[in-house]
């Protein structure tokens, strides 16, 4: 399994809580996508790179800021330069407000068979409490659009954890997502970044977010609520029907190859050691490497085998099934719980750690508490 | 060749802090082409980080400047730089005492505040010469002559003719030069009598070893005189004599009336003391000069590595400060939760902040500090009596005949409108009213006795916020007295936690006991088990609160494939629960040990 990610740095409005790489713009500027498509050319001409990619994932920002056209001329470079495999899955995000029934068919002709969009909340209060562009009628409008585009492999974003929101607004919004029949849902509780204008007004007192142990009641709740609609926790905040989950973020989650593309993006690949990129991530530096025809590297880190074990279970335990021991042991020489004798012994001790022949993965509790369970292995 | 004593003049500059001291003492310098323009930093006085970064002076300092006055003659100028803070009060009057004038510095549009009477009223008492001084006067809001008006009603000296000066801009500080020459007296003394000599500060300097800051009032000092310290008896041998210009350059002799320094065998500044008097072993005068005392530390805390393997660290970086700070002690000391460190004693509680600040900046030490304490005093059933330093040290009540505390005679200067709101204050802090008079129409003078323990906090903040900073206030040790006092104690989990151990009147004890229960539960970061916090006095549970359970402890997303920066979240917590101390099974961050004290 390989992908490729693609970052869009622009967004009509930036959201209160964001702290992406992310500029304030109606659409994307063609620069932008020219030196996409330069680095496209750039790396498939040079590095080492995997044969075939299975997913191609455009994140931002706001990827259904991209025209039709704009999206056209990417997945055209993609598939000259590189191997994308004729069933791979193309995921982009999509913000209700900014994709007409046009752009998405357009999308679709272009070789995207999945969307992920950023819903949030059904409560349009909530929405504009965290400085979303969109009510939840335009996301009605978006979501129509999108299956008469034809697609039918969905995802939808929810949040808990957001100023003011009660446990019946959140389970409010998931049973009215669960209604309309997606085939994903991921459910993340809001992160309070620093540097972000929420929290200057958490800090200042103007906003206020639910304590701890009512967004603690929210996430239960939620996780017993999807389960019971028949959706599967395949990871931490990601639910799915059967057949459904994002491959593109099941290879992070598996350690695997992806190169990234675009401002900030990264990637990681198999090279002598496994090896991370990481990309510059002001517009100006993007395009004056590009110009000069040389990769926008900010950052190149090579991981020591240990470390790279380490990532493994950093990510692999995120998933409810968690570690494929015979993965383990084929990229390692060695078993899991050879690797990591006292930290396995300490979740055991705790309770937290469900082992079987071919897995290891964490409980309900250990999920919980992962950090804490991944302190073990530091 | 002894300087004609006619030509000598010695004085210090006092002012509010922001007024311009050291900007009026770096110009002065340059005006005398002591220090060249360029080679000017600001605050060139205040050598210490913390001195420029804070604005205030925290060691005595001296420079000598010789200026050229309009009757032709060369003056040699003693500037004598001190700290501004009630910690420092001895330190301050005995610099003063080392002079014969004072520059008084005030700001034009500010007036005079009261940081500045205290010491204005130090010098007046101890017979100074004052010369006051205008200063901000090209500022647009600058009131020169209501500044003057002001100075004469509440200090009551001359000040219409009071030079009016900008020392940021040069303006008119020759009017300064000349006002010292023509209203500082000369210093009077005799070179041939026996040596009396102040000291007035020590200093360690990494090449010549320990400089003891001298003021010589009879005779002369110079290397190879047996010196005797008169407070100790200890006799040493001068190596050097020497003065600041302002780098420490050595001369042949110091002469009656000159100030400079004494380098002699002195292993450390703590065998020369603030205030003694320096003789010849020869020739020793007969008594010393007047005004010495022992400094005693009154506030102490307990200082510990918050990585248990830098003690040894802890140890070589006070065992560094002492030799520049003999008003600082310390003691090794064990705590059961915060195991080896070292219970210290200070001045008061900035000399407190100050140190730790200097341990963790200039030694990058990571410290743990418990909540200042005073000395008390325990008279045991069996009739042995006991000092306390450390509140977990107090022995059980059942074995307590009497307890005392160290209690302080207050004196505050107010204006007359807040007069109401400190009596007050006084009053919280468990004051005794002993008089007031008022000094003018709208200043007025309380003086009360206080407990020790009462002040040594924030009382100084509370006492500026209620009178808009107008308040001064000074205290002086009056001694012990019968209290009645308990430990409380606080248990984690079931466990006392020695460190957070603290005495307090009984009246209090239970308002105590619940407000730092409440706020350990605010710092204390929820764990994997829910944590009970108990305060008690002997066994009995006063108030109760509980740390509920982590339940989650998770990254919610995986950002785009950036996998660098969740590991980075994780090892940023991981080093933060490194930081913690362990208190049983219990962690507790750092800075839970001050909280008992932020409080109200």
């Amino acid at each position: 399994m390989a992908g490729i990610y693609l970052h869009i740095p622009f967004c009509v409005r930036k959201c209160a809580y964001c702290d992406f790489v992310s500029f304030a713009e109606g659409s994307v500027p063609e620069v932008y996508v020219d030196a996409l498509i330069s680095e496209i050319e750039l790396v498939s001409s040079g590095g080492e790179y995997p044969a075939a990619f299975d997913t191609v994932f455009f994140g931002g920002g706001t990827p259904s800021l991209l025209s039709g056209e704009q999206m056209q001329r990417i997945m055209t470079s993609l598939k000259a330069h590189f191997d994308i495999r004729a069933e791979a899955e193309c995921s982009m995000e999509v913000n209700p407000g900014t994709a007409t029934l046009e752009k998405l068919v357009a999308y679709r002709a272009a070789g995207i068979n999945r969307l992920s969009i950023g819903l949030q909340s059904t409560h349009d209060a909530l929405l504009n409490s965290i400085g979303r562009i969109h009510t939840f009628d335009q996301f009605l409008d978006t979501l129509k659009h999108a299956r008469t585009a034809g697609f039918t492999n969905i995802n939808v974003d929810l949040m808990h954890g957001l100023p003011g929101q009660t446990l019946n607004q959140y389970l409010d919004s998931l049973k009215t997502v669960c209604d309309l029949g997606l085939q994903h849902i991921s459910a993340y509780s809001l992160i309070l970044e620093e540097h972000t204008p929420l929290y200057s007004r958490v800090q200042s007192g103007s906003v206020a977010l639910p304590d701890e142990d009512l967004v603690a009641d929210m996430q239960d709740a939620g996780i017993d609520y999807l389960v019971e609609r028949g959706y599967h926790r395949y990871e931490i905040s990601n639910f799915s029907l059967d057949g459904f989950e994002c491959r593109h973020n099941l290879n992070y989650w598996h350690n695997g190859e992806y190169l990234g593309f675009g401002i900030a993006a990264h990637a990681a690949v198999r090279q002598k050691r496994w090896t991370r990129y990481a990309n510059v991530d002001t517009l100006a530096e993007y395009y004056r490497l590009l110009a000069r025809e040389k990769r926008p590297l900010a950052e190149t880190i090579q991981l020591t085998p240990r470390d790279e074990m380490f990532e493994c279970i950093m990510l692999g335990l995120r998933l409810t099934r968690g570690m494929d021991r015979a993965a383990f042991r084929a990229r390692f020489g060695l078993d899991t719980a050879e690797a990591y004798p006292v930290a396995m012994e300490r979740l055991r001790k705790r309770g937290w750690v469900v082992e079987n022949e071919t897995q290891i993965a964490l409980n309900r509790k250990g999920l919980d508490l992962q950090n804490e369970a991944l302190g073990f292995f530091m | 060749m002894a300087y004609p004593n006619e030509l000598i003049r010695n004085f210090s500059i006092i002012a509010h802090i922001d007024h311009g001291k050291s900007t009026l003492a770096d110009r002065m310098m340059v005006l005398t082409d002591t220090v060249a323009q360029r080679d000017m930093s600001e605050q060139l006085l205040d050598s210490m980080d913390i001195e420029r970064e804070r604005g205030i002076t925290i060691k005595s300092s001296a420079v000598r400047m010789f200026y050229t006055h309009t009757d032709g003659k060369r003056y040699m100028f003693n500037l004598i730089d001190t700290p501004g803070h009630v910690d420092f009060n001895y330190e301050v009057s005995r610099a003063l005492a080392a002079c014969e004038g004072a520059v008084l510095v005030v700001d034009a549009t500010q007036g005079i505040e009261a940081q500045t009477l205290a010491n204005v009223y130090l010098a007046v008492d101890g017979g100074l010469a004052v010369v006051p001084v205008i200063n901000k006067i090209d500022l647009p809001s600058a009131e020169p002559e209501r500044t003057a008006q002001e100075i004469e009603d509440i200090i009551g000296i001359e000040a219409h003719d009071a030079p009016k000066i900008s020392a940021k801009s040069g303006l008119n500080v020759d009017q300064v030069l000349a006002a010292v020459v023509s209203t500082v007296p000369p210093p009077v003394g005799d070179p041939e009598a026996p040596l009396t000599a102040l000291v007035f500060d020590c200093f360690y300097d990494n090449y010549k070893g320990a400089l003891t800051y001298v003021r010589v009032f009879d005779g002369t000092v110079k290397p190879g005189m047996r010196i005797r310290s008169m407070a100790s008896g200890h006799e040493f041998e001068v190596t050097e004599v020497g003065v600041f210009t302002p780098s420490p350059m050595s001369v042949e002799e110091l002469t009656a009336g000159e100030v400079g320094y004494i380098a002699a065998s002195i292993k450390s500044v703590a065998e020369t003391k603030v205030g003694d008097t320096i003789t010849s072993a020869e020739h020793p005068a007969i008594k010393p000069l007047p005004g010495y005392k022992q400094a005693n530390p009154m506030v102490f805390c307990g200082i510990y590595p918050a990585d248990g393997a830098q003690y040894g660290d802890l140890r070589d970086a006070l065992d560094k400060l002492k030799l520049n700070d003999a008003s600082l002690s310390y003691d090794q000391e064990t705590s059961s939760a915060l195991g080896s460190g070292f219970r210290c004693g200070f001045l008061g509680l900035l000399h407190m902040e100050i140190i730790q600040e200097r341990l963790e900046r200039e030694f990058d030490l990571d410290l743990v500090t418990t909540a200042p304490s005073v000395i008390y005093r325990v008279i045991l059933t069996s009739g042995e009596e006991r000092q306390i330093d450390n509140p977990s040290n107090l022995p059980p009540v059942t074995e307590i005949e009497l307890l005392e505390e160290p209690v302080v005679k207050a004196t505050i200067m107010t204006p007359s409108e807040y007069v109401g709101s400190l009596m007050e204050l006084c009053q919280e802090r468990r004051g005794i009213f002993v008089d007031m008079n008022y000094i003018e129409e709208s200043r007025v003078r309380l003086h009360y006795v206080l407990p020790l323990n009462e002040i040594i906090y924030d009382f100084f903040d509370q006492l500026k916020s209620r009178s808009r900073g107008y308040a001064s206030f000074d205290y002086e040790l009056k001694g012990y007295e019968k209290s009645d006092l308990v430990k409380v104690d606080f248990l984690l989990n079931g466990d006392i936690c020695d460190a957070l151990s603290t005495i307090v009147h009984r009246d209090r004890a239970y308002a105590k006991g619940r407000a730092v229960a409440e706020k350990l539960c605010e710092v204390i970061p929820r764990q994997q088990f829910e944590i009970p916090i108990q305060a008690a006095i002997g066994g009995k549970i006063i108030a109760r609160e509980t740390v509920r359970a982590v339940r989650k402890d998770v990254l919610a997303k995986c950002y785009g494939g950036d996998i660098t920066r969740k590991k980075k979240l994780l090892e940023k917590q991981k080093e933060g629960k490194k930081r913690m101390r362990q208190v049983g099974n219990v962690s507790l961050p750092s800075d839970a040990f001050m909280s008992v004290l932020r409080i109200n």
